[in-house]
């Protein structure tokens, strides 16, 4: 009991203190010792095996109640202050539904607070990734150009938004979940507004209207697990069978699918970019969209062997190969990472759809290997987008010499994400063996095998061809000064790259698979290639090949544009399906 | 006595890949190189001044032929099929990574051109992989190899292998990476000496990797086996006389149409 509210109140204790003291190194401080307490709480908590359930009070019921109105009044003067007509009648419709069901809402149930293996779990990602990611943003915001009190705020919204997301993997209460869901797309929408110019608000608009979709369909679910079972509890709704209760998990579902940014919905996502890189880094690694493949994953056990499943974990399967197409035609890092996070999230709920142990366990150890690489990769991003000026990565060109240790964490983060013996890796393996363990008893899971296939093939084709650009370094006759990092960014890409070593090697050993273990042989025999050929110099050193021109010339990037038809048929297809997820659930 | 194989793995490949220049100058009717013409060139190249670009570069080469060495010890030891696919992957990457790494527009395009063929192939490895699975029942390579009869079953899942193979093993008509030498040679233009002589014994132990799979399709009977091994080689020589290059998107085109539709048909056709 204690510890959970740890987990929520020190975060905002800790933004509190964050606006009192504006001084450097005490903020530092603050940062570590927050993200030290957080993991440690979080770790302590994973360890435990009970189930903690406790009822809240009338009087906090009351102010959660209290509190959504405000904040769907506030969503709605946005909508009228930016004059956003859908943000405005998407707000109004959700007030309208929301007044409804808590007028009929059944006043006792089980408790509103469960606290499982599955938040347990959920803690380590947010507090343990989303804590180095605040630790990163205090450092990050120096450079930033604004008031000091507004670095502050950004530095301390991060903060609350942890405390949220800590709530929302806690809470039983489906109402009480709407109202947290959208608290995350406020933080999203403030977060990503931040820079107040005219993309970002565009942006952020955006974010908000799609992200209230997913509050709409909340409500809808709410609304037909109190009619069908007089309950606005998802353990109750879990229990219960027949009557409309796949209808409810559907569109309950359907929320998952527009916070996770699954296409038709990538958009928002996608257009957080302009957002400064922590708000990122947070919103794809620790926070926000890792709600998506959490509540498939709380909803598995009714989705395992319905059809809504099945099709929830189709348009996953077709997400995770359609989103590594789309992000073979950027050139934007941050925009090509933010495409192989939908596209992976698109995979974890593909597999956490399919509801079989092995599948939710792989999806699960994806999320935490998952959050980990990309944090790496954005607070990479934003280490060049600091010190290099550089966000295109045909700008990015022979950065190896000018920044050898950030382009070695981004090739880390990629090889985390490709190569054995990572976590990522090793999920994308088993779940390949996994599905095709489970083919013979439902051949439709071939879509989902062939998707994986093809959407990993399509991935390190994505990765590589960024490698390639950083890579693209002159010989070493010639000599290059490069640019040290500032220990500000340098500890959070240390710490997380650590994390992924000892990540990926208490994976294997969980596996009991002494093969696994001689998977990993390669890769340390190749780092320690260097060390076992000591004397490189004495081979002779030459310039590389130009076939006599003078100048040396670059070959170009792989560019792959899905034409307007080809991306007009994929939206159409997926609005259709995330459509069809709502039918199948009220027609079975 | 499989460590011996192990351990002669390369010069198994490095015979493999004489005998083809061999059959391939008696189908042009030429005179052609002798049958030990790569041990030759081996000992020529290790008596050639070295010449690198830098360090990392000259090391990825050898970490791509050893890690390479290590999938096709994988596969005589019997391991998890989709282990050695994934290890293959990994010594193809290092490779890659190894023709990023220098400033050379051509080892770009050849490393472009590689990771294209990567894109290529490895769906329809792992498709094969999950048909053998299907019919044998396991991913072992040794528990494949005790049961039989995969042919009359994967007809088709066969048909798609033999499409991969000529990227592999570099033939006409899907030749991309270094297009007969067209593009100067594409990742391996910036290395001499011993370091090219370890990327020379890496396409011998292509040779194995990609024939072995050949040889699974055989199951029990090692006579089939080898058969298959033999009927393939020619007919992949045969096409390569016979036909032009293709550009490399033309080639992802036609193994993601072609190959993967005659893999999947022959899966569903398993599953129903």
């Amino acid at each position: 009991m204690e510890m959970v509210l740890t987990l929520i109140g020190l975060p905002i204790l800790a933004s509190l203190l964050l606006l009192l003291f504006p001084e450097k190194r005490v903020q530092y401080t603050i940062a570590v010792i927050t993200l030290f307490i957080l993991s440690v709480v979080s770790l302590s908590l994973f360890n435990r095996v009970e189930v903690l359930s406790f009822h809240l009070s009338h009087t906090i019921n009351g102010a959660i109640v209290a509190a959504d109105v405000v904040l769907l009044l506030f969503f709605f003067y946005q909508g009228k202050l930016f004059h956003h007509s859908k943000v405005m009648a998407l707000a109004a419709v959700q007030l309208v539904l929301y007044g409804y069901i808590e007028s009929i809402a059944p006043e006792a149930g089980s408790a509103e607070i469960v606290v499982n293996n599955l938040s347990a779990f959920m803690f380590l990602i947010i507090n343990g990734v989303g804590g180095i990611i605040v630790l990163y943003s205090v450092k990050y915001m120096e450079d930033e150009p604004t008031s000091p009190l507004k670095k502050r705020l950004f530095v301390g919204g991060m903060l609350v938004f942890l405390s949220v997301m800590n709530l929302i993997v806690i809470a039983n209460s489906i109402l009480l979940f709407f109202f947290l869901f959208e608290m995350t797309t406020l933080a999203s929408y403030l977060l990503i507004a931040f820079r107040n110019d005219e993309v970002s608000r565009a942006n952020a608009l955006k974010a908000l209207w799609m992200n209230q979709i997913g509050g709409v369909v909340i409500l809808l679910g709410a609304l037909v697990a109190i009619i069908g079972f007089k309950t606005v509890m998802f353990d109750t709704l879990l229990q219960s069978s027949g009557g409309m209760v796949l209808f409810s998990i559907a569109l309950l579902s359907m929320a998952a699918l527009v916070k996770g940014a699954s296409i038709p919905f990538e958009g928002w996502l996608l257009g957080a970019m302009v957002a400064p890189t922590p708000v990122s880094a947070m919103l794809h690694s620790a926070a926000m969209v890792k709600i998506a493949p959490y509540l498939i994953l709380k909803l598995a056990p009714a989705l395992a062997v319905s059809m809504v499943g099945g099709i929830i974990s189709i348009i996953g399967a077709l997400v995770f190969v359609s989103a590594s197409y789309l992000a073979l035609s950027r050139s934007v890092l941050k925009e090509i990472l933010g495409y192989s996070t939908v596209a992976l999230l698109g995979l974890m709920m593909s597999l956490a759809a399919i509801g079989s142990e092995e599948s939710m366990n792989l999806a699960m150890a994806l999320m935490l290997f998952h959050a980990l690489s990309k944090a790496l990769l954005f607070l990479s991003a934003g280490v060049l987008e600091r010190l290099h000026h550089a966000k295109d990565i045909e700008d990015m060109k022979g950065m190896v010499t000018r920044s050898p240790k950030t382009v070695g964490f981004i090739l880390f983060g990629f090889v985390s994400l490709t190569l054995p013996p990572f976590g990522l890796f090793m999920g994308k393996l088993f779940a390949i063996s996994s599905i095709a363990s489970l083919l013979k008893e439902h051949p439709s899971n071939l879509i989902i095998l062939l998707s994986l296939i093809v959407g990993s093939a399509l991935m390190v084709l994505l990765y590589f061809k960024v490698a390639s650009a950083l890579l693209s370094a002159p010989c070493d006759v010639e000599a290059s000064e490069a640019i040290a990092i500032p220990s500000g960014f340098n500890v959070p890409l240390v710490l997380l790259s650590i994390f992924i070593v000892i990540g990926a090697l208490g994976y294997i050993m969980m596996q009991h698979n002494i093969f696994v273990v001689l998977l990993a042989l390669p890769m340390l025999f190749v780092f320690a290639l260097p060390s076992l050929i000591r004397r490189m110099d004495r081979y002779d050193r030459s310039q590389p090949y130009h076939c006599g021109e003078k100048e040396p010339f670059d070959a170009a990037l792989v560019y792959y544009e899905p034409s307007n038809k080809v991306q007009l048929l994929l939206y159409w297809g997926f609005g259709i399906l995330f459509v069809a997820v709502a039918m199948v659930g009220a027609l079975s | 006595m499989i460590w011996v194989w192990i351990a002669l793995a390369p010069i198994l490949g490095g015979l493999v890949y004489g005998g083809e220049r061999v059959l391939r100058a008696r189908m042009q009717r030429r005179q052609g190189p002798p049958f030990l013409q790569p041990f030759y060139d081996m000992f020529k190249l290790l008596d050639k001044r070295t010449l690198i670009v830098h360090a990392p570069h000259a090391l990825l080469a050898l970490a791509h032929f050893f890690v390479l060495w290590f999938s096709v010890a994988a596969i005589f030891l019997g391991w998890n099929l989709l282990y050695i696919i994934f290890l293959h992957l990994f010594a193809q990457l290092l490779l890659i990574l190894a023709g990023y790494s220098v400033r050379s527009a051509y080892s770009h395009v050849g490393a472009n051109r590689e990771l294209l063929m990567v894109v290529a192939y490895e769906p329809i490895l792992i498709l094969v992989a999950v048909g053998l699975y299907l019919v044998s029942g396991s991913f072992e390579v040794s528990q494949i190899l005790k049961s039989g009869g995969y042919l009359s079953q994967l007809p088709l899942l066969f048909a798609a292998l033999l499409m991969i193979i000529p990227i592999k093993v570099k033939k006409s008509p899907f030749d991309v990476g270094e297009a007969h030498q067209e593009i100067v040679g594409g990742v391996e233009i910036e290395y001499s000496g011993v370091f090219y002589e370890f990327l020379y014994m890496s396409r011998f132990l292509e040779y194995i990797f990609i024939y072995s799979f050949v040889y699974l399709f055989g199951g029990e009977s090692h006579w089939l086996g080898a058969v298959l091994v033999a009927g393939v080689f020619l007919l992949v020589n045969l096409v390569d006389n016979a036909t032009v290059r293709v550009r490399p998107a033309q080639m992802v085109k036609i193994i993601y149409t072609v190959a993967m539709g005659l893999a999947i048909l022959n899966l569903t056709g398993v599953l129903l």
